[in-house]
C-alpha cells in the first residue's frame, strides 16, 4: 500500500492559502472552477455547463445529485486528518412516474444517499442515525476491521459510529446490510463512496451515475429502473456537456434481482478504469458489463456536437427507465483534448 | 471560529463541481488557528475508538433510551432535555452536545464524565428495558405474522417471521447468552424455511407455537416485579410505538397504504404495545389518574388504525395523526416514567 500521508506540509500550506485566495475572491460556484484551475496547475480548464436545476425538497433529483459530492466536515485530530460524515436513515415517497409513487428509505433525504468523499488516508468517520423504523445499518466497501463492518443492526432511533482509514482509492460503495438485503438496498439505503488517489486525477467534468431496480410490488423483480433514483429523468433532461472536454463518469450499478447489465454510450467509446482503483484505462470499449455492485470510472469526450444516449444494453431495462442522453454543446474555441477518440 | 465553520459547511454543501485533489476540500481548517476540538482532542479521539470502556459507567448519547438520558436532564434541571438530545442524534463526540446547542459549555462541564459515544455494556433498568423493547419487537413480528397464517396468508407472513432473525436477533444474541436463555434462532429460521417452502404442513403450527413460546420464555427471565412495573414498561411501550411510527410512515404513499409490510408490522408493534398496558394500566390508574386517561383514550384512538393485518383500503389516520396519539402516550408515560427512574436512582 503506497504510503500517501507523507504529502509536504508546505504543499499543504500552500494549498490551503490557495483556497482562501479562492472564497474570497469568488462566490461558491466561483470558487469550484478555481479550484479545478488549481488543482491541475495546468493551463486545462474545467468547462461545465450551467446547470438549471429546479429548487425542489423531493428525494429524488438526478440532476441535482449528478455532480454533487458530500466532502464530510473536516476536523484535525492528533495530527491526522478526520473526516466527518453524517447519514440518516428515514422513510420518504418518490413518485417513478405520473401514476406511480413508491415508498423509499432514504439517507440525508435522497435517494441514492449522499456520493461520500474522502482521499485515501484520511481517517473517515460516519455517524449514522436510523430513524427509519426497522434496523439498519451501514456497510462499506473498502478495507477495514470486522467490527466496522456495518453488519450489526441498527435499532430504531440509534446510531451508531463507523472509523476506518480511507483504503484502498477507488469508486466503491456503502449500503445497508441487513436482511433481506436485497429489500433494503433495492428501497435505496445505497450510495457511492469515492476514495481519491493520492495523486489526483486529471481534470475532468465529473459526474456520479448509480443505476437502481424499483420492485414495486414486492415480487422479486423490478418493474422499474432509473439513473440516480428517476426512471427516464436524464432521457427527458439531457446532460449538457461540452463538446471536448473530458468526462470522467462515476458509474455504480446497484440494480437488485438482475444479475447482471451492461452501460453502453452512444457514438464514442470510453476508457475503462476497473474499479476506480488503477491510474491506467484497462480497455476502451462503447459497452461493459456490471454485475450488482460493480462500478467503474469511465471516461471520454466527444468529439461532435448533439445528443447521445446511454443506457445498460438490455433494452428492457433501459426502457423501463435506465435511459439517458448527454447534450453536448458545440464549443468552438475548445481544442480536441489529449485523450481523443 | 464557530461562524468560519459554518461558513465552510455551507461551501461543502453547496455542490461544488471538484475533482481530483480533494486532499484538503474548503472545510480544512486554517493550520494556524485552534482545531475546534483542541481542548479535549485526544478525548474525542479516544471517545470514537470503540476500544472497549473506562471503569465508570457512561451513558451513550447516541442510542440510550430516554429513561437514561433523563440522568441529565435532573441533574442539569433542563426540561425536557432527554428529547432535545435524542432530536439531536447522532453524536461523532460528547463535544458535539454543545456544537450542536443542546446544552451550553457549562452545562456540558457538568455532565461531561458521564457522557459518551462509544458502545456501552449497558446496566441496570436500562439494560432491560433494551432487552425487552427488542424481544417485544420480536412478539410484534410473530403476532401480525401468526394473524395472516391463520388468513391463509403465508406469504404475507414470511416477512414477519424472518423479520425478528434478521433484524433483532443478532442485537440481542449477547444478552440472551448472558440471561441463559436457550438459543431459539434455529427455531425462527425453520419456521421461516417452512413457511416459505411448505406452507400447508401441519408442522407449521407447532413449529409456529414453539417460536412464540421462545420469546415469551427469554421475556419471561426478567423478574416479575420488573416486568409488571409501570415506569418500566412504559419504556418498552415507547420504544414499540416509536418503530411503529415509523413503520407507518413508511407504509403509506398517496393517501394509500402501499407498503404492506410496513403497515403490519407497525400493527404488530401497536397491538403488543396495547397488550402491555393493558396489564399495568390500574397500576398507572391508581398512581396518575390523568396519565392513565390520556394513554387510554390515546391508545383506543390508536389500535382503529389497523383494523386488520390486512391493510384497509384507505388509511384510518395519517402518519401526522398517528404520531400525534404517539407523542400524546410518551409524554404522559415520561411523567410516569420519571417518578419509577428518580425513586430508583434514590
Amino acid at each position: 500500500m503506497p504510503n500517501n500521508l507523507l504529502l509536504g506540509k508546505e504543499q499543504l500550506f500552500s494549498r490551503r492559502q490557495l483556497l482562501k485566495l479562492g472564497i474570497c475572491g469568488a462566490g461558491v460556484a466561483g470558487t469550484a472552477a478555481l479550484w479545478h484551475t488549481l488543482n491541475a496547475q495546468s493551463k486545462s480548464i474545467v468547462k461545465v455547463p450551467p446547470l438549471a436545476i429546479a429548487a425542489t425538497s423531493q428525494t429524488t433529483n438526478p440532476m441535482q445529485m449528478l455532480r454533487n459530492f458530500d466532502y464530510g466536515v473536516v476536523k484535525q485530530e492528533n495530527g491526522r486528518t478526520v473526516r466527518e460524515f453524517q447519514l440518516t436513515a428515514g422513510t420518504s415517497v418518490i413518485q417513478l412516474n405520473s401514476a406511480v409513487s413508491y415508498n423509499v428509505w432514504d439517507l440525508n433525504g435522497r435517494i441514492p444517499g449522499p456520493t461520500l468523499r474522502a482521499k485515501q488516508g484520511e481517517r473517515v468517520r460516519i455517524l449514522f442515525l436510523n430513524k427509519a423504523g426497522h434496523s439498519h445499518s451501514l456497510h462499506f466497501h473498502g478495507v477495514h476491521p470486522a467490527e466496522m463492518d456495518g453488519i450489526r443492526p441498527v435499532s430504531n432511533g440509534s446510531a451508531a459510529i463507523y472509523e476506518f482509514d480511507a483504503e484502498p482509492y477507488g469508486v466503491h460503495l456503502y449500503h445497508c446490510h441487513i436482511a433481506p438485503v436485497t429489500r433494503h438496498i433495492a428501497k435505496g439505503l445505497y450510495g457511492m463512496f469515492i476514495i481519491d488517489p493520492p495523486t489526483p486525477r486529471p481534470p475532468a467534468d465529473e459526474m456520479v451515475l448509480v443505476m437502481a431496480g424499483y420492485d414495486v410490488n414486492d415480487d422479486s423483480h423490478n418493474e422499474y429502473y432509473a439513473f440516480n433514483g428517476l426512471p427516464h429523468h436524464f432521457m427527458d433532461n439531457p446532460i449538457p456537456i461540452y463538446q471536448n472536454q473530458l468526462i470522467r463518469l462515476y458509474v455504480l450499478n446497484i440494480i437488485e434481482y438482475d444479475p447482471a447489465v451492461t452501460f453502453h454510450l452512444h457514438a464514442n467509446f470510453f476508457d475503462v478504469y476497473r474499479s476506480g482503483m488503477t491510474m491506467t484505462p484497462s480497455e476502451k470499449t462503447d459497452v461493459i458489463t456490471m454485475g450488482v455492485a460493480e462500478r467503474h470510472i469511465l471516461e471520454f469526450a466527444f468529439r461532435y456536437p448533439g445528443k447521445y444516449m446511454f443506457h445498460p444494453h438490455q433494452d428492457a431495462i433501459a426502457e423501463n427507465g435506465c435511459m439517458g442522453q448527454f447534450e453536448v454543446i458545440a464549443d468552438k474555441s475548445s481544442q480536441p483534448p489529449r485523450k481523443t477518440s | 471560529m464557530k461562524k468560519f465553520k459554518y461558513f465552510c459547511l455551507t461551501i461543502a454543501t453547496a455542490a461544488i463541481v471538484s475533482l481530483s485533489a480533494c486532499n484538503n476540500t474548503p472545510t480544512a481548517e486554517n493550520p494556524s488557528a485552534p482545531a475546534t476540538t483542541s481542548p479535549s482532542t485526544a478525548q474525542v479521539t479516544e471517545a470514537t475508538t470503540h476500544s472497549g470502556h473506562g471503569g465508570k459507567a457512561k451513558i451513550n448519547i447516541n442510542t440510550a433510551i430516554l429513561s437514561e438520558l433523563d440522568k441529565f436532564e435532573a441533574k442539569l434541571g433542563v426540561p425536557a432535555l432527554s428529547n432535545k438530545i435524542q432530536a439531536s442524534r447522532p453524536y461523532a463526540s460528547p463535544e458535539d452536545l454543545v456544537t450542536k446547542k443542546v446544552i451550553t459549555q457549562e452545562q456540558f462541564d457538568q455532565i461531561k464524565d458521564q457522557v459518551t459515544v462509544q458502545e456501552v455494556v449497558l446496566t441496570g433498568e436500562t439494560k432491560d428495558v433494551d432487552y425487552m423493547t427488542k424481544l417485544g419487537l420480536m412478539k410484534g413480528h410473530l403476532l401480525v405474522a401468526q394473524e395472516l397464517l391463520d388468513k391463509n396468508l403465508p406469504k404475507q407472513a414470511e416477512p414477519h417471521i424472518g423479520h425478528p432473525v434478521e433484524e433483532i436477533y443478532v442485537d440481542v444474541e449477547d444478552q440472551l447468552n448472558e440471561r441463559k436463555v436457550k438459543e431459539f434462532k434455529t427455531t425462527l429460521v425453520s419456521l421461516q424455511d417452512l413457511v416459505k417452502s411448505n406452507p400447508k404442513n401441519a408442522k407449521v403450527k407447532t413449529d409456529f407455537t414453539a417460536s412464540v413460546e421462545s420469546v415469551d420464555g427469554a421475556i419471561a427471565v426478567l423478574p416479575e416485579a420488573q416486568r409488571t412495573k409501570p415506569g418500566f414498561v412504559l419504556q418498552v411501550i415507547n420504544g414499540l410505538l416509536d418503530a411503529a411510527n415509523s413503520e407507518y410512515g413508511a407504509a403509506i404513499a398517496d393517501g394509500k397504504i402501499a407498503a404492506a409490510i410496513e403497515y403490519q408490522d407497525s400493527r404488530g408493534f401497536v397491538v403488543y404495545a396495547d397488550d402491555l398496558y393493558k396489564s399495568i394500566s390500574s397500576q398507572v390508574a391508581q398512581s396518575s389518574p390523568d396519565a392513565n386517561k390520556a394513554i387510554e383514550a390515546s391508545f383506543s384512538d390508536l389500535v382503529k388504525v389497523w383494523p386488520s393485518a390486512v391493510p384497509p383500503a384507505k388509511p384510518v389516520k395519517t402518519p401526522v395523526e398517528v404520531t400525534q396519539l404517539i407523542k400524546t402516550i410518551e409524554q404522559n408515560s415520561q411523567k410516569i416514567i420519571d417518578k419509577s427512574s428518580t425513586k430508583a436512582q434514590r
